[in-house]
């Protein structure tokens, strides 16, 4: 007999599909990108200069609480995971 | 007055910083003069202020130019300088002596106010007079005032009445901007710029324009000079136009970058929310599963 527990089931199957689902669609559009920007014309030199010229011009302290917190998250996720490894043994 | 220094190799005049004063080695020039046609040599002669029809032969006309040159380059730069300043003549700064004294040759003027004595020798020389420092500018004056002929001296009165009368009609007031030097030109070759397109100038009165080239010459002039200053104010309107809205763009894309990292993190940050608060359900879930689920 196959014992399933559902809220495994149910938590295993979302992590697996969002997790596909979102680096298909990551994956794609940095492909996009690339493909765009890979273009050989004197325009898109500039393009490409200009969004490295944007990027150089970013402020990380604009985002700094954002970033912070992100980063936190994951830790406490990390956390998490290794209590559920020490519980389960 | 300077000598000049003995021929070397080239036989081309060499011209020297435009801030030193300017030695022309002519060691070669005549023989080269003597080759030029007759015609490269009248108008030669007309740039330095000479009358080819009163030289019977080339040869005295050659020697004239020589003797012309010799002149020039004897000249103090200053001297020159300030009658460019007193004449309003369009030339760069760091033009050579020769262009100053083909700039300075053009000047027809006889109203000598406002021009310093050292420039006022200077043109005096280059109009032909045998003057030095010890004279006296009104003796200086009254010589040049004489080597204008008759007709001149009518033709230039009469234009100076038309003059009078234009201004007059078109209500100009006397123009008292500071002079300002043309933009630096690039070095180029022995009086190269000098015998190029004449740039009106562009700081003299509808009156002295008239002047000096005439009722049809000096209205022309000042509609051109009009043209291009209205076209010149247009470009830059354009001009600033079109960096105004480049900036504007560029901040709209700022903004636009700023407000999509933004956004993202925002929903990055949801996603680990999620993630942590499933994770934590799961821990508690998994907690009471192995130790109360048996």
């Amino acid at each position: 007999m196959l014992d399933l527990d559902p809220f495994h089931f149910f938590r295993l199957t979302v992590g697996w599909v969002a997790t596909i689902y979102a680096t298909v669609v990551l994956v794609q559009t940095l492909w996009g990108w690339v493909v765009y920007l890979s273009g050989g014309d004197r325009y898109m030199t500039v393009v490409r200069r200009y969004l490295v010229l944007h990027a150089l011009r970013l402020r990380f302290k604009s985002f700094w609480g954002d970033v912070l917190v992100c980063v936190l998250l994951c830790w406490v996720f990390v956390l998490i995971w290794m209590a559920h490894n020490a519980i389960e043994g | 007055m300077k000598m000049l220094p003995p021929a070397e190799g080239g036989g081309l005049p060499v011209v020297a910083s435009p801030s030193a004063p300017v030695i022309v080695s002519s060691g070669s020039a005549p023989r080269q003069l003597a080759d030029l046609p007759k015609d490269e040599l009248d108008t030669l002669a007309e740039e330095y202020g000479l009358e080819p029809r009163r030289f019977k032969t080339p040869q005295e006309l050659v020697a004239a130019i020589h003797g012309r040159r010799q002149l020039i380059a004897s000249l103090d730069r200053a001297a020159l300088v300030d009658v460019v300043r007193w004449g309003r003549r369009p030339v760069p700064v760091n033009a050579t002596q020769e262009q100053l004294a083909f700039e300075i040759l053009r000047i027809k003027s006889m109203r000598f106010d406002g021009l310093s004595e050292r420039g006022l020798i200077a043109l005096a020389r280059l109009r032909g007079l045998e003057t030095g420092p010890e004279d006296a500018v009104p003796v200086i004056v009254k010589r040049l005032k004489k080597t204008e002929g008759f007709w001149a001296k009518v033709n230039r009165k009469r234009r100076a009445v038309l003059g009078s009368i234009v201004s007059g009609l078109v209500g100009e007031s006397e123009s008292s901007k500071e002079y300002q030097f043309l933009p630096p030109q690039e070095q180029q070759g022995h009086g190269g710029g000098a015998g190029g397109a004449h740039v009106p100038p562009r700081d003299r009165s509808i009156k002295e324009e008239i002047e000096e080239s005439g009722l049809f010459g000096g209205i022309a002039a000042r509609v051109k000079k009009t043209a291009d200053q209205y076209i010149n104010q247009k470009l830059d309107d354009i001009e600033s136009r079109i960096d105004r809205k480049l900036d504007e763009i560029d901040r709209r894309l700022a903004e636009w970058r700023d407000k999509e990292i933004a956004n993202r993190l925002r929903i990055l940050k949801i996603t680990l929310w999620a993630s942590v608060i499933v994770a934590t359900c799961s821990l508690i879930y998994t907690y009471l599963k192995v130790h109360f689920g048996k």
